[in-house]
């Protein structure tokens, strides 16, 4: 019950900062895509049961939130989760350029697939394309940082008690 | 975290099924939900939340808000008696041809709780709904000007959608000429407000401001919408195009006031 516990305050806290701060950001042109960064967070943690759980959850709850599109966030976050959770088994987790390059995967995959339902609807392709790559730019390098940051305040490695079944057991 | 699903990897990959297949049906068959009752409760369970995550932000920006809240108070005061004279000489004159007099707009503050909508913000939650008085088809606006209107009412939230949203579209008129416009959201080839069907033989100026017509009577009139950004002339040649910049500062909202909809047999311009 821990874990439901820790994934519905994940969810929350994701959820409330997209709608507040970053959204304030997002409509100046800077996206940092939350959403992506703490379903790979989650997956790199616990491995893909639980990255696949809260990709589910964070996902399903964005789209209600957006109004548009039920199950569109919920299933590339689902995929992402597991994707990233299955790849943590054999990736050195605790390495800056393995969160970077899978932070940058991940914002890369999840804004094209937003992106591919607003052709044609209330935003040209070029813009579309330009906010892909911005969300990219900003939020790989940011949560690499921030991941690091993190680990300097813990003072132990983030992801090395991960289990490869489905998290820590304690 | 063990000790709720087995630890086995075939079970990851029928949760992973479940949830894509949840996620396909809900594309294809979304639609049929009811999603503003659904939001209603997500909004009703995130209200309180984002309350406590926004207090915060305001208390830091109250302050320096304050000292210029002061000053503007002070301005306007003066701005105020100057007006009042005016608005009597006006109703007045109007009175002796005949003419409508204008009704005084209600505001009901309210705070903004949330933004939702991708690329930019389409909707917004506010903290009143129905139990406040608030109503569907009111509408929104900040100091600066017109925000949107309510398109769903909660008992206590509710949701109002912005100029941003692409299916809103706004009567609108240039204020110091009267040309008649339509505001649309338009994503092409950058999100932007444009105002559409303005006759190419009316002449607009970049810097003039755009206010709404209350031609639609969904809005009331005069409320400031924007300033005039751009023009470019369309394909047919007959009319032109303008990008409007909003009044309101659609990236940043605290505080909003709800205007109530004029009553059917109001006279209202």
């Amino acid at each position: 019950m821990r874990g439901v516990a820790a994934l519905l305050v994940a969810v929350v806290v994701a959820l409330l900062l997209r709608s507040t701060a970053l959204s304030a950001l997002a409509a100046r042109g800077v996206v940092l895509d939350v959403l992506a960064f703490a379903t790979v967070l989650w997956a790199l943690r616990y491995g893909e049961t639980w990255g696949s759980s809260l990709g589910f959850a964070l996902g399903l709850a964005a789209d209600l939130d957006a109004a548009h599109w039920l199950g569109r966030h919920a299933l590339v976050l689902t995929l992402i989760g597991y994707a990233v959770g299955r790849l943590s088994h054999t990736l050195v987790r605790e390495s800056s350029r393995t969160h970077l390059a899978l932070f940058a995967i991940a914002t890369l995959v999840h804004q094209l697939w937003s992106a591919a339902f607003d052709i044609g609807g209330i935003a040209g392709v070029p813009y579309l394309l330009q906010r892909v790559v911005l969300a990219v730019v900003a939020t790989a390098p940011l949560g690499t940082l921030l991941v690091a940051l993190l680990r300097r305040v813990g003072g132990q490695p983030l992801f090395s008690h991960a289990s490869i079944e489905s998290g820590p057991t304690s | 975290m063990g000790g709720f699903l087995p630890p086995a990897e075939r079970r990851s990959s029928v949760l992973l099924g479940l949830y894509a297949a949840l996620s396909l049906l809900l594309l294809v068959t979304g639609e049929r939900l009811p999603q503003a009752w659904l939001r209603g409760v997500g909004a009703g369970i995130f209200a309180p939340l984002d309350r406590i995550v926004l207090t915060a932000d305001r208390m830091g920006a109250a302050w320096h808000e304050n000292q210029r809240l002061h000053q503007r108070i002070a301005e306007l005061e003066l701005e105020t008696t100057r007006l009042e004279s005016a608005r009597i000489e006006n109703e007045r004159l109007r009175q002796q041809l005949g003419l409508m007099t204008s009704r005084r707009l209600t505001l009901k503050p309210v705070e903004v709780l949330a933004l939702s909508g991708e690329p930019v913000p389409a909707s917004a939650t506010l903290s009143a709904g129905h139990k406040q008085g608030i109503e569907m088809g009111d509408a929104v606006v900040t100091r600066e000007g017109l925000l949107g209107r309510i398109a769903e009412v909660y008992p206590n939230l509710s949701r109002v959608i912005l100029l941003t949203d692409p299916n809103a579209a706004i009567a609108c008129e240039i204020e110091s000429t009267g040309v008649l416009g339509v505001l649309h959201f338009s994503g092409t080839p950058h999100p932007r407000l444009v105002l559409t069907d303005v006759a190419l033989a009316d002449t607009v100026r970049i810097g003039q401001r755009v206010v709404s017509s209350g031609l639609s009577r969904r809005y009331p009139r005069f409320l400031p919408v924007g300033t005039v950004r751009s023009l470019e002339r369309d394909p047919s040649g007959l009319t032109q195009t303008i990008e409007v910049t909003p009044a309101a500062p659609l990236s940043r909202l605290r505080h909003a006031f709800v205007v109530p909809r004029p009553h059917p047999l109001e006279d209202a311009p």
